[in-house]
């Protein structure tokens, strides 16, 4: 089982919570799962299946854009979701 | 004589802004433009909205050229009130540059000299009015993650407003960047890794701790600071738009509000119908803005790791990239993608015939202005404006006191300065 760590402008939509379990097999069911355990949470950041443009996503640090689809989130991983802010 | 311009800035009356909220980009939902920085409903990317139909073109007109010789003779376009104690930011001279334009053939160059702002880089704008934010809601911390400019900017205006001040930045960052910030007291938490991972980073801390980090938290108003540069080239070429103009890419955030410049000044009738063409102007070793524009107008692919000597210009996963090829193709406009051998010699280009001396963000402007005008993109008598957003003088470090280099990593952050954050 992973943990997402919710940013502060979305934990209203999962309780007030900084961190939820999620259980997901791997990067690419991870839209899916979060839409299954947390619906209010997956209508801001997943779209059509994926996860939407204006939302980043790492896993343990790293860009899940640079990551295979098959990355597996069965052992115990972070999943962050930041906005898609930048600009130095 | 400095006292006394200053006094004579304080003393102007306040003007009010014309903002009546947020939009968010995604889902154009108008909110209250108070402290979120984020669309509550969508968590997409949020924008000042304007009352622009309230001002009148003429009194507008009379109010900004009667106003400071700084960005706040634009305040009735920003999203808050010129604060009381403030840098001259903005108000750089515009060049025409003869012996350049003859040499990349080009007949009516201007450049748009943006080092000459406080810290020596355009980023003292958006810091300007981010600032101004910070000191509305009582903030006594700013913060930001930088790739070396912004950190400066930061700094400074920290300093001038008795504020304590963190920027994070990557380990590789020039030293001339890190000795100014480190001068003006901030705190310089250099950090192993790229731009994007400092980015991941602070994204993060934003969340913890109750600081103005300017370029998350206060990214609504930081981000509007940058349309001054298109006001003040319309102004200073007599309400006019340049028919190009050629701007340098790292998040997106200065190209995408110089698009919002131009449809702004129409909408309140300072200036005409005049096109303006907006290029990108992107290192090879860091061009996902670029080559989405120039591969078909396709979606941005993030890069991994940036490899150039542009080192401002080295985020490989800009906020403002899909927009940012949206608005070049919007405007007609191009792209360059150019390599760091023509990125140092536009830099010495430019400094030999025009005595302006940039950062290779410069030469990437210059070198990308020489493709475009090879490409056929420039015509007899259009106007080509360059704009020139770094100095070249920022120097070595020397003995100020830098901490330890730390990964990207909160509880590590958190323990190396354990002492300040107490």
């Amino acid at each position: 089982m992973s943990v997402i760590r919710v940013p502060a402008p979305l934990r209203a939509t999962v309780g007030g919570r900084t961190t939820v379990p999620i259980e997901a097999s791997d990067l690419r069911s991870l839209p899916a799962a979060i839409g299954a355990t947390y619906p209010d949470l997956a209508a801001r950041v997943v779209q059509d299946g994926a996860f939407g443009r204006f939302v980043s996503v790492f896993v343990d640090g790293e860009d899940a854009r640079f990551l295979p689809p098959e990355t597996s989130l069965v052992e115990t991983k972070v999943v962050e979701l930041l906005p898609a802010v930048s600009g130095g | 004589m400095t006292t006394k311009i200053f006094a004579a800035e304080q003393s102007i009356e306040r003007r009010r802004s014309p903002l009546t909220g947020f939009k968010c980009r995604a889902c154009g939902v108008l909110q209250p433009a108070d402290d979120r920085y984020v669309c509550a409903e969508c968590f997409g990317p949020i924008e000042p909205a304007y009352d622009l139909a309230s001002l009148d073109a003429t009194a507008l007109r009379f109010e900004i050229e009667n106003g400071p010789r700084s960005l706040w003779r634009y305040a009735p376009l920003l999203p808050v009130a010129e604060p009381k104690s403030h840098y001259p930011v903005g108000w750089t001279p515009l060049l025409t540059a003869p012996r350049l334009g003859a040499l990349l053939g080009v007949d009516r160059l201007y450049l748009k000299d943006d080092t000459h702002n406080p810290t020596l880089s355009f980023k003292d704008r958006p810091v300007a009015v981010a600032l101004a934010r910070a000191l509305e809601l009582g903030l006594d911390t700013i913060a930001c993650a930088s790739t070396g400019n912004l950190a400066g900017a930061v700094a400074a205006a920290a300093a001038r407003n008795g504020l304590r001040a963190f920027v994070f930045v990557p380990e590789n960052t020039e030293p001339g960047k890190i000795a100014s910030a480190a001068a003006y007291g901030a705190h310089v938490v250099r950090v192993r890794g790229t731009y994007d991972q400092v980015n991941r980073l602070c994204g993060r801390l934003a969340d913890e701790h109750g600081w103005g980090f300017v370029n998350f938290t206060l990214r609504p108003y930081y981000a509007e600071g940058s349309k001054t540069l298109l006001f003040e080239c319309a102004e200073q070429l007599g309400w006019t738009l340049p028919h190009h103009v050629v701007v340098p890419v790292g998040s997106g955030a200065l190209l995408t509000r110089t698009a919002t410049a131009v449809s702004q000044l129409r909408e309140v009738g300072l200036v005409n119908g005049e096109h303006c063409h907006i290029h990108a102007a992107q290192p090879a070793g860091c061009a996902p803005v670029s080559d989405a524009a120039l591969d078909g107008w396709r979606d941005v692919r993030p890069v991994r790791t940036p490899d150039t000597i542009a080192k401002s210009l080295a985020i490989g996963s800009p906020s403002d990239g899909d927009r940012s090829v949206e608005v070049v193709r919007d405007s007609r406009g191009s792209a360059g993608s150019v390599s760091d051998a023509e990125i140092v010699a536009a830099v010495h280009d430019l400094a030999t015939t025009e005595g302006v001396f940039v950062e290779p963000a410069g030469g990437v402007v210059v070198a990308t202005a020489r493709a475009l005008a090879e490409r056929g993109v420039f015509h007899t008598g259009e106007t080509v404006v360059l704009y020139l957003t770094g100095n070249g003088y920022k120097q070595e470090p020397g003995a100020f006191d830098l901490r330890a280099v730390i990964a990207p990593d909160a509880e590590e952050f958190a323990s190396t300065y354990a002492e300040v954050l107490r």
